[in-house]
């Protein structure tokens, strides 16, 4: 959409009426315009100045003790317990585990020589990514994951590797962003080992998603972490490195959309 | 660390209260929570209709703004416009949820916003400030905002609803924020 058009969409925007397709176009397009983020801060301030006008309600005793409470324990102050995160974490484990199981006949279309069979492949790998989602969508205790929080890609060889992959991102504004990402057909040589994965982003700011210390007989393995405090957004890149610091797998994520 | 309780915040010491927020400083959420707690509730009680889910949504509020903390720039917006926009796209997102529709239906709050009364204890310099900017609408402005803002009632649904263009609607909601929008740059002018 155009600028013009865009600019026509920010006052429901602002509001936040906006039906879904067109607020996540204009999301994506204020992403990159900044003439129209200007704008659409500036409705933003006036959308907030009506909020002020509402009669106060009173606020209950004792919230304020339960605010500071929940964000030291998710600033991981001293003394505090991290019992959600840690449950959340290993039902996500837990469920990529099972995932993995179908994901690893999935992958194995990587070595199909004939066009048919790369056909099969990819829609096994269609159907691993569908069901990859459901099961997120499913299993996450946190919340649910709405589809255009949830963002996939692919993991693709460099030259002179062998192997392929998945990538899974969670960018949410209310739950702590996540990555999973799943590969095969690594080589098993142990000078290679371990892997490492990383997360980039266009200025080439680098996270650490994990480290590949073992592969299973289809040189295939699960990393996963939940970030406390990062955003995920625009870490689009997902690599994968061997111990000599060579990249083996590599791909992007498309954060404009939803699996 | 301390910031005084009443009183607009200029930006630096808005930036400083969220650096502190993002560290995870008790002083500083609990400075945060004394100047925004009231209407971030108070919006939450509006939308969703009850003070366990205002509650709920609150706690979420001061949590994300702790997620996204990094992100917050003092020079590019207020840190109450962060804050309020936070609220109600979460309280927006819950209603998505719950309902499973692709608009929000919020819980109508057939009624227009009441200028404060006289023996309110403590008084928000803030929602003064807002009941004054919003003086500056007629009371049609007003209420098309609030059929949209607290009805959750898209430009198009308001069109139909009262036999008006759907240009038509959505050139009022916008002059509405314009009008808006200067009367707080005219009240932050010295």
């Amino acid at each position: 959409m155009s600028c013009v058009e865009i600019r026509e969409q920010l006052p429901e925007f602002a509001v936040g009426v906006l039906p879904e397709p067109e607020r996540v176009a204009v999301e994506r397009h204020l992403q990159w315009c900044a003439g129209c983020r200007k704008e659409a801060s500036d409705l933003g301030a006036a959308v907030a100045t009506f909020a002020y006008t509402l009669e106060p309600a009173p606020v209950p005793r004792g919230l304020g003790d339960r605010i500071v409470s929940r964000i030291r324990q998710a600033a991981g102050a001293p003394g505090t317990s991290r019992r959600t995160r840690a449950s959340a974490a290993l039902a996500i484990a837990a469920m990529v585990t099972v995932a993995a199981l179908g994901w690893g006949s999935a992958m194995a279309g990587r070595a199909d020589r004939f066009a048919d069979q790369a056909a099969a492949a990819e829609a096994r790998r269609e159907d691993a990514f569908q069901r990859f989602a459901r099961m997120l969508r499913d299993w996450v205790p946190i919340a649910q994951l709405p589809p255009d929080e949830t963002h996939m890609g692919q993991l693709a060889p460099t030259a002179g590797h062998l192997g392929g992959g998945a990538v899974l991102q969670l960018v949410s504004p209310t739950t702590l962003d996540f990555t999973i990402v799943i590969v095969n057909g690594l080589a098993k040589d142990p000078a290679q080992m371990p892997y490492r994965v990383t997360l980039q982003n266009a200025a080439g700011d680098t996270l650490r998603v994990g480290r590949i210390s073992g592969l299973d007989s289809a040189g295939g393995a699960d990393v996963f972490r939940q970030f406390e405090d990062q955003d995920l957004t625009g870490y689009t890149t997902a690599l994968v490195t061997n111990a000599s610091g060579e990249v083996v797998l590599s791909g992007t994520v498309d954060q404009s959309a939803g699996p | 660390m301390s910031s005084r309780h009443n009183g607009p915040l200029v930006a630096r010491e808005e930036q400083k209260l969220v650096e502190g927020l993002l560290a995870g400083n008790e002083d500083a959420v609990r400075a945060l929570y004394a100047r925004f707690a009231r209407p971030i509730f108070t919006l939450g009680f509006r939308l969703l209709g009850s003070p366990e889910a205002a509650e709920e949504l609150t706690q979420d509020v001061f949590l994300t703004a702790w997620r996204k903390a990094a992100r917050f720039d003092a020079s590019r917006g207020r840190l109450s416009t962060w804050l309020m926009t936070i609220a109600h796209n979460l309280a927006v997102d819950r209603l998505r949820r719950e309902t499973g529709v692709t608009r929000p239906r919020l819980v109508l709050v057939d009624e227009l916003p009441e200028a404060p009364s006289a023996d309110e204890e403590e008084p928000l310099m803030e929602r003064d400030a807002a009941i004054r900017a919003l003086e500056s609408l007629s009371d049609a402005e007003r209420r098309l905002l609030a059929r949209a803002y607290f009805g959750g009632l898209t430009a198009r649904e308001i069109a139909e609803a009262d036999g008006i263009p759907l240009g038509t609607i959505k050139t009022r909601l916008r002059t509405a924020l314009i009008k808006v929008r200067r009367a707080n740059q005219d009240k932050e002018r010295p």
